[in-house]
């Protein structure tokens, strides 16, 4: 094979040296070499790589049932989010993230640009009540920049952590990490999207705590946060004081607390996913005939409501496997991050293992009634190509990390 | 909204407390970290791998827990949904999935002792269109035109769902043949628009009986708030169905109506039907047979307008109400139960309008929907006296033999408290016989004195609660009256404002009583049985108009009515002789031109007329009578309200039934009018 020439310099023969990074084609593809201890398992990080990959899977089946029923839910779509998805985690891993340590300020430009992306004239697209897309020029492809704003904000936010090595002993220093994290988090409150804002919010807060922040500091912190948003809830509720929450989303927590206030909206929203959810029992009603999403009972069943789609679907066990993947996915990575020595590296997986923790605990919750609604994906199932591509990318810089665990930055 | 606060505070809490446990944890575990290393701020120069903090590990693992607490989490609430609480859920998911579309079952029909309709179905031609049809307006309008509707009228019925969202919405009923061919014609410019056979009530001799067989209607919201879905027998009702809500109508509704038909169909979350699943085909209410004899009950009514004509040509010009009933002896069967004024039940068909509802309910109309017969309670005045009479005899205060005298004014309790006999000119000497023949007064208030002066004061009062006064018949209809018998111990409460004097019993109240005037109410039905008892020798049957239910799909009798004793009041048969030779004499000895009016029967009549004396009102005219004399079998009560003396009106009506009864007119042109027996 002509590709088996990595000196070869035309544009051809360098993405044929990616692939022979990923093993699928030349010398180091062999599938032995893959199963046994060569030189793939030292440059992938299989325990992060199986369960993405059944993910995946696992998520192109349910939006495939999906689509039977929800016209808007193309198969073709989701699987090319996937490849995209790929192709960017394949560059990524070729690529040693570390050097994004030192980079705090470009990260902060970036993020900033990112979020601020859906507000350009022209490029912004507007939908479901907020400015959170962007049309990509000339493939007409509609992105969530915000999405990719998570990684951004991760490594933005690793890297200024990781500078005090694990002890942020000044609160000067606190404070400058508190307020770098709220500059991303603020701008994606005036989209507004607080789904988005929450992620970042909590990955960024398990990024200083793990980073050595001072304990009663962080209690103050939390202390202030809830005191605020009390504030934010009460102003919103009183006629004549500004009203930061949109009533929608005022509703939504009132419809969390009692899901009889709104029966006919949010309320039969969350109705009919828990009884999707629950209809699903032991083994679920199998694909395509899930009542509940085929019959239109329930909204956004490719979308923000996937996991409700999925239990009825394929019931508890359907479930709890979803849920073990995930759990597999995050302790692997756990796993490394304890095992890796630099704080940077450590910084970032954290911000990873808090992002996914949320989303699934925001998303499945909110599926069965014990948390709020908002519009939060769940990674590597939903359908959208701008979470599927985010969530890949994230794997890829996974397996960067472990690729270049060994050499310094 | 404040109370979303707290719960808020909570839901925050509950989200960063993991995080806490996190740094919590860091700080524990890892003990070699500690906050209080002092001014010390070693900062690593780009994060470099040589001096790492051992105080990550915990942090790490408090990460850890976080997560593996979070996933704890689901999976207990995800046991909980699809493992313990499954099939609620499966039921609300295929609740959701269905939907019941009912087809009404036609009400059982109401009929006469014979087998006559009374109350039946028709069936009506009704326009009914589906709910999409309410979004052209085009259409819309069309369709008003068609069927002389305004065009938002159309629309608000096509809006209506009170039928359930599932099922066709009616527009019009009773649409003529011809807007069913145009519409059959021009089916292509009316999608969604269909023409289906409805039953409605109908009711071929209109107004007859109404106030007995009652009107239906659109179930009430109170009715539907208050019914027992716990018992499986129940019919359970929903928005829109017709039910029974007066007379007979009302008191079978659990035997007419019938049970619905049911087509279950399956829906998606826009309510559109995706298929269909079982059919339960409607069964019909059964039928209802009643006492009533439609002939009978056409003469009562018939009889009941020409005593108020008569009244009315007598100068009685406010005369309008009144009632009749017609009892059989045998058994207490209703044969007739006349009301005047009456109206049409057909008004209620399709809900009645709020100008007609207006119009039943007034006083100026004469209250039509009240049935007289049984809920209408007047003072008996002299009807009462034969059992005044029984009750003399029974508690010693008169004998047979006993005699007395009538100058027209009676002074028994002294000159300061002298009562006129209704003949101010006097009877002269009179016996207990002829006092009840000559309806004289002065007997029954020597009478009534008599009773107040005795050791059973109240005998009179016992007497008449055992003929069934002051209380309810138990007839099978809803709102009867049950009528008053006033003692002292009545008196006492009912007038509780008034000083202690006032209150008292006095005799005079006793002669009141005696002569049926004063504070005795009465209903007609009670005075029909009271007669009965006396036809019968003490037997009063329970009156009923309840024959037999017979079930529309099956075949004859499902339920015949037992006949019961409701009073069996134990006389000697000497009192009784006396009485019925009594009440024989009323009719045909007291005055010729009564007895002109009987003669012509082919049986003898026993009767007892009655004047009832209201202040500022004309007189209730009474006449009650049972015949043949010899072997009871009817019973006949009337009651004309300003209809003047008793043989002056009521006379006619009970004369005109037992014309009916004997096909025997009354031939006679003697008038009463002079004839003021009261």
């Amino acid at each position: 094979m002509a590709l088996d020439t990595p000196q070869d310099t035309s544009p051809l023969a360098q993405l044929g040296n990616w692939f022979q990074g990923l093993g699928v084609v030349g010398r180091q593809g062999r599938l032995g070499r893959m199963l046994g201890k060569g030189r793939f398992t030292k440059d992938l990080y299989l325990p992060v790589l199986i369960p993405t990959i059944l993910l995946v899977a696992y998520g192109l089946l349910v939006v495939w049932s999906a689509s039977l029923a929800i016209e808007e839910a193309s198969i073709t779509r989701q699987a090319m989010g996937v490849v995209l998805g790929t192709l960017a985690a394949a560059l990524i891993w070729r690529y040693d993230v570390r050097s994004l340590v030192d980079m705090q300020t470009a990260l902060l430009i970036i993020d900033i640009v990112l979020m601020v992306m859906p507000r350009i004239p022209g490029l912004g697209v507007t939908a479901k009540g907020m400015t959170g897309w962007v049309r990509i020029p000339l493939i007409g492809l509609r992105f969530q920049p915000s999405e990719l704003g998570k990684i951004v904000t991760i490594f933005l936010m690793a890297s200024s952590v990781a500078q005090y090595n694990g002890r942020i002993t000044r609160l000067k220093d606190y404070v400058k990490l508190c307020a770098t994290l709220l500059v991303p988090f603020m701008l994606i409150l005036v989209q507004p999207d607080l789904g988005t804002g929450l992620v970042l919010l909590v990955l960024g807060a398990a990024i200083i705590i793990c980073g050595g922040a001072k304990r009663s500091w962080v209690l103050v912190t939390i202390a202030l946060l809830v005191l605020g948003v009390a504030l934010i809830v009460y102003t919103s509720t009183v006629d004549g004081l500004p009203h930061i929450l949109k009533s929608y989303q005022l509703k939504r927590l009132a419809v969390f607390i009692d899901p009889s206030v709104d029966p006919t909206g949010d309320g039969y929203n969350l109705q009919q996913a828990k009884i999707a959810v629950g209809s699903g029992g032991l083994i679920g009603k199998g694909i395509g005939n899930a009542t509940q999403a085929g019959e239109g009972f329930l909204p956004e069943a490719h979308t923000d409501f996937v996991f409700a789609l999925l239990s009825e679907e394929f019931g508890f066990v359907g479930a709890v496997l979803l849920l073990a993947l995930f759990a597999w996915l995050i302790f692997a990575t756990l796993s490394f991050a304890i095992r890796v020595e630099s704080p940077f590296v450590k910084l970032v997986l954290v911000g990873m293992i808090a992002m996914w923790t949320f989303q699934i605990l925001e998303n499945v919750g909110m599926c069965i009634g014990i948390m709020p609604i908002t519009g939060i994906p769940l990674p590597f199932i939903s359908y959208g190509s701008s979470s599927m591509v985010t969530q890949l990318m994230c794997v890829g810089v996974i397996q960067s990390l472990w690729r270049h665990r060994k050499k310094s930055a | 909204m404040d109370d979303l606060l707290l719960p808020l505070l909570i839901g925050v809490i509950a989200i960063v407390a993991l995080l806490l446990l996190a740094a919590w944890l860091s700080s524990h575990r890892g003990g070699r970290f500690s906050f209080d290393i002092g001014g010390q701020t070693p900062r690593a120069s780009g994060g470099s791998d040589s001096s790492p903090e051992r105080g990550f590990k915990s942090r790490l693992t408090g990460l850890g827990v976080f997560s593996a607490s979070v996933f704890a989490v689901l999976l207990g609430k995800l046991w909980s949904m699809q493992l313990v609480s499954s099939d609620e859920y499966a039921k609300a998911a295929e609740r959701n999935l269905t939907r019941t579309v009912t087809t009404d079952a036609p009400r059982g029909r109401i009929l006469d002792t014979n087998g006559t309709e009374l109350v039946s179905n028709r069936s009506s031609l009704t326009v009914v269109a589906t709910a999409d049809v309410a979004n052209d307006d085009v259409e819309v309008r069309l369709l008003a035109n068609l069927l002389g509707m305004p065009p938002i009228a159309v629309k608000r019925k096509i809006q209506d769902n009170s039928e359930g969202a599932q099922s066709a919405h009616t527009v019009a009923t009773d649409v003529s043949q011809s807007t069913v061919a145009v519409l059959d014609e021009h089916s292509y410019l009316f999608p969604g628009v269909s023409v289906e056979e409805r039953t409605q009530r109908s009711y071929p001799f209109d107004t007859m009986a109404c106030q007995v067989l009652g009107y239906t209607g659109s179930v009430t919201q109170d009715l539907l708030d208050s019914q027992d879905t716990s018992k499986e027998d129940s019919i359970t009702y929903s928005l829109g169905d017709t039910v029974g809500q007066a007379g007979i109508e009302y008191q079978y509704e659990s035997v007419l109506q019938g049970v619905k038909g049911e087509q279950t169909v399956y829906v998606d979350a826009n309510g559109n039907v995706t298929d269909y699943s079982t059919t339960i085909d409607p069964q019909s209410g059964s039928d209802v047979v009643l006492t009533i004899d439609a002939n009978i009950q056409k003469g009562a009514e018939d009889g009941l307008a020409h005593a108020i004509q008569q009244a009315q040509s007598n100068g009685h010009s406010t005369c309008s109400r009144g009632a009749v009933v017609v009892l059989d002896a045998t058994d207490g069967s209703v044969l007739a139960m006349a009301s005047a004024p009456t109206y049409s039940p057909a008004m209620f068909i399709g809900g009645i309008s709020n100008d007609d509802w207006t119009q039943l309910s007034s006083e100026g109309a004469g209250y039509p929907l009240m049935n007289r017969a049984i809920a209408g309670q007047y003072m008996s005045a002299s009807t009462i006296k034969p059992v005044v009479a029984i009750s003399a005899l029974q508690n010693g205060i008169a004998t047979s033999s006993s005699s007395y005298y009538c100058s027209g004014y009676w002074t028994g309790f002294g000159e300061a408290y002298g009562q006129y006999c209704w003949l101010h000119t006097g009877h002269g000497g009179m016996t207990l016989e002829s006092g009840i023949v000559n309806s004289c007064d002065v007997v029954f208030y020597e009478i009534g004195k008599s009773f107040y002066y005795s050791d059973t004061p109240e005998g009179m009062q016992d007497t008449m609660r055992a003929f069934g006064l002051g209380s309810k018949t138990g007839v099978d209809l809803p709102s009867e009256g049950e009528g008053r018998v006033p003692d002292a111990e009545w008196k006492a409460s009912y007038f509780s404002s008034s000083t202690e004097e006032e209150r008292a019993w006095q005799g005079g109240d006793m002669t009141n009583l005696a002569i049926g005037q004063g504070d005795l109410l009465v209903t007609p039905l009670q005075m029909a049985c009271v007669y009965m008892g006396i036809a019968n020798r003490g037997t009063i049957w329970t009156p009923h108009l309840l024959k037999e239910i017979r079930s529309q799909s099956g075949s004859g009798s499902v339920v015949a009515y037992k006949p019961s004793v409701l009073h069996e009041v134990k006389e000697d048969d000497s009192y009784y002789d006396l009485v019925q030779e009594a009440v024989k004499g009323v009719i045909y000895e007291e005055s010729a031109s009564v007895a002109a009016h009987f003669t012509n029967l082919p049986v003898t009549v026993a009767g007892k007329t009655g004047t009832g004396e209201k202040t500022d009102q004309d007189d209730t005219s009474w006449f009650c009578a049972y015949a043949p004399y010899e072997e009871p079998k009817y019973v006949v009560a009337v009651v004309v309200e300003e209809g003047g003396f008793g043989a002056e009106s009521a006379l006619y009506a009970v004369r005109d039934v037992l014309g009916v009864i004997y096909d025997s007119p009354d031939d006679s042109t003697a008038s009463t009018l002079t004839d003021s027996s009261r």
